[in-house]
């Protein structure tokens, strides 16, 4: 199994073939560009040598890196590489691949997902789970591996907003279990939102729990006007299009309750009890108990708080929040 | 739904009331040394929630036999009492909580007419009126067919005056009771719900008409009856449907014969909307708008409840203004709102009900 050290032509390099790339290339190689003409290449690439042609095993960022530095000699500059001998096998490739990524850093989720979907065409989701400490340099569990594997089979770019961090790994394996329209409007939704994974998995049960009462498709319900035109908003940033998107459904879901709220906080503020008093409404607006409190450093804040308290005392909004 | 594994704990003895009961139902007896058995005969279904409702298990109350209704924090409770025969139930509504409640849920029946004659003997000579029912943990006449259980609770309680016993029901199970002598001391409670609810949420359950029709044949019989609009399910015109099913209820039966009707809107503990998303895939109920109610239970938001609760209350009165309705699990704001009555000392709603109790069904009047 041993690969030889041995120097190639870049020109030789198929760079159009990334059967075993399993991490997302880095945009930006100038820093590893720079770090090449400062030491040298510390860790020579992998590459098999397939119909007259080097094939990238390992090494995709580091083989542009060096392309990146000669740019003149494009065509024929050398590389230091490791080449596998020519009758090794795709899997012993790949585990070449997943190997020397995985035992200098720990594989993110995407790059996890990449792995072990292509792993699935050689071992069953057991196999994995048995073999991943020398694979992955870590254990994996079997059931793990299943969800790896299923979240592996969303279609595109489930894996790219995974790895952007725009889709959560447990966002993706709820997403996963719907039908291929429905995943689809989820993947389109969070390309063009930035959430946390509980507002992400907030905004997927809110959706399908309207679509689900009011018994259309998820498709037709994502391309309504609201929607769409909170989404397309150029002007707006991500982290805004997302508290946009999560108020428009909770007032979708929960209409009642959302009139209600508006309500009392409306009435609250019109109170003005001034800044320093906090009226908090009914916890859920199913407990019978108001929360009025004020903090003051001297005599002088408690005295003013008393007193903004006392004007208040005949306000209509006020007494309309108790007698409703 | 037909049971098609019978288990039978080995400790239980063959006498008349387990070979009647065995003579009476289609499945091979298995007699089983523990309830691992069964326990993992039912977990290893893919659903095993549908599997229990399919497996009978006969085996000895190892717990209490009476209890008092665990109730739950801060909403009024009506100090029930259970007599506890059996559990989990044959039919499949989808927001049972039983589904949740039970791990896993096993379709018991506690055998021993003996000890549940010993024990209710003792609670016989208390001075106290005891409102006591077996529907709690599971459905009271889901085995009238087939057991002669209900038959001797009926005759066991025809015999003292200081206990109601209640028989709730979805079934119309009655056929045993009717030419029993049960001296005023039953009362055969119906759960009731709009025919759409019924057909949608309430599988294997008898219809509207063909429930209100076995409270007739009862109400003919002598025996007193209850209603239980609970849980009352909020959906579109759904005020409408219930007030319906009010107006059905005083075309079938005098409301004389009526002890109370109780209500109460869908609550559940949050675990149950995954098995309901689960067993039933076209249910809409947990997509109502639910808040989380104090005692960490969902429940309608508040308003919605005042709203539906007054209407069918209001309706109610207008057959009859003296008719005892209370709600099952609700706060003082809406006892006041919609009753504009609130039971705010401990114990009170349960006098309320005992009061009712006597007056229908011939308790001891002095123990009140």
């Amino acid at each position: 199994m041993s690969d030889c050290l041995c120097e190639i032509n870049t020109s030789d390099i198929d760079l159009t073939d990334e059967r075993y790339k399993i991490s997302f290339s880095n945009k930006d190689i100038g820093f590893l560009a720079r770090s090449f003409k400062e030491t040298g290449l510390i860790y020579p690439p992998i590459v098999r040598p397939l119909n007259n042609k080097f094939v990238i095993v390992s090494g995709f960022n580091r083989i542009r890196a060096h392309i990146y530095n000669n740019p003149v000699h494009n065509n024929g500059i050398k590389i230091l590489v490791y080449e596998t001998k020519s009758d090794v096998t795709e899997y012993q490739c790949l585990l070449k691949s997943i190997g020397s990524l995985a035992f200098q850093r720990q594989l993110t989720l995407a790059e996890l997902i990449i792995c072990t979907k292509r792993l699935d065409q050689f071992l069953d989701k057991q196999q994995i789970a048995d073999k991943s400490p020398a694979i992955f340099n870590t254990a994996l569990g079997p059931s793990f591996v299943g969800d790896l594997l299923t979240i592996g089979a969303l279609p595109d770019p489930a894996l790219e907003l995974i790895h952007t961090g725009h889709l959560s790994f447990k966002s993706a394996k709820r997403i996963s279990f719907f039908e291929k329209d429905t995943i689809k409007v989820f993947l389109e939704i969070f390309s063009k939102i930035h959430a946390s994974q509980n507002k992400q998995l907030e905004i997927i049960l809110y959706l399908m729990e309207i679509t689900a009462r009011d018994a259309i498709k998820p498709k037709a319900f994502y391309m309504n006007q609201e929607i769409q035109d909170i989404l397309s908003d150029k002007k707006k940033e991500p982290g805004l299009k997302t508290k946009d998107l999560r108020a428009y459904l909770f007032e979708q879901r929960f209409p009642i309750i959302f009139k209600t709220r508006q309500r009392v906080k409306e009435k609250i503020t019109s109170i003005k009890l001034g800044n320093k008093i906090k009226f908090l409404p009914l916890e859920n607006l199913d407990s019978q108990t108001y929360s009025i409190s004020f903090t003051a450093k001297n005599y002088k804040e408690f005295l003013a708080n008393v007193q903004d308290l006392n004007a208040g005392l005949e306000n209509k909004e006020l007494k309309e929040i108790f007698n409703q | 739904m037909k049971i098609d594994t019978l288990f039978i704990d080995k400790a239980i003895p063959k006498d008349l009331e387990i070979e009647y009961l065995i003579s009476r139902l289609d499945a091979d007896p298995q007699r089983v040394e523990n309830t691992k058995t069964v326990y993992d005969f039912i977990n290893d279904a893919e659903d095993p929630i549908l599997k229990a409702k399919k497996t009978l298990y006969i085996t000895q109350n190892k717990g209490a036999v009476i209890k008092a209704c665990p109730g739950t924090s801060f909403y009024t409770c009506c100090d029930y009492t259970i007599l506890h025969t059996g559990t989990f139930c044959t039919m499949d509504c989808s927001y049972c909580i039983l589904q949740a409640y039970f791990h896993p849920p096993v379709l018991q029946y506690f055998a021993g007419l003996q000890t549940l004659g010993h024990s209710l003997e003792k609670t016989f000579k208390k001075n106290k009126i005891f409102r006591i029912g077996t529907g709690e943990y599971t459905d009271s006449l889901i085995w009238e067919k087939v057991s002669l259980q209900p038959k001797f609770l009926v005759e066991t309680f025809a015999r003292q005056n200081n206990c109601l016993l209640e028989l709730k029901t979805k079934t119309v199970n009655i056929e045993s009771l009717l030419p029993l002598d049960h001296n005023e001391k039953t009362v055969i409670a119906w759960s009731l719900n709009t025919p759409d609810i019924i057909s949608s949420e309430e599988k294997g359950t008898a219809s509207l008409n063909a429930r209100l029709e076995a409270a007739r044949l009862v109400e003919s019989k002598g025996y007193r009856l209850a209603f239980h609009f609970d849980p009352m399910v909020i959906y579109p015109e759904c005020e409408i449907q219930y007030k319906k099913v009010v107006k059905q209820i005083f075309e079938y039966v005098r409301p004389e014969s009526i002890v109370w009707i109780s209500i109460g809107t869908f609550r559940f503990m949050p675990k149950l909307k995954q098995i309901i998303e689960k067993r039933f895939k076209h249910s809409t109920i947990p997509y109502g708008e639910f808040i989380l109610g104090l005692d960490n239970k969902m429940r309608y938001f508040k308003p919605l409840r005042i709203k539906i609760y007054k209407e069918i209350i209001s309706c109610i009165k207008e057959y009859d203004p003296n008719l005892m309705v209370y709600f099952c699990m609700e706060d003082e704001e809406i006892w006041e709102k919609c009753i504009e009555f609130f039971p705010k000392k401990e114990g009170e709603l349960g006098h309320l009900l005992d009061k009712s109790a006597v007056k229908y069904c011939s308790l001891n009047s002095n123990l009140l």
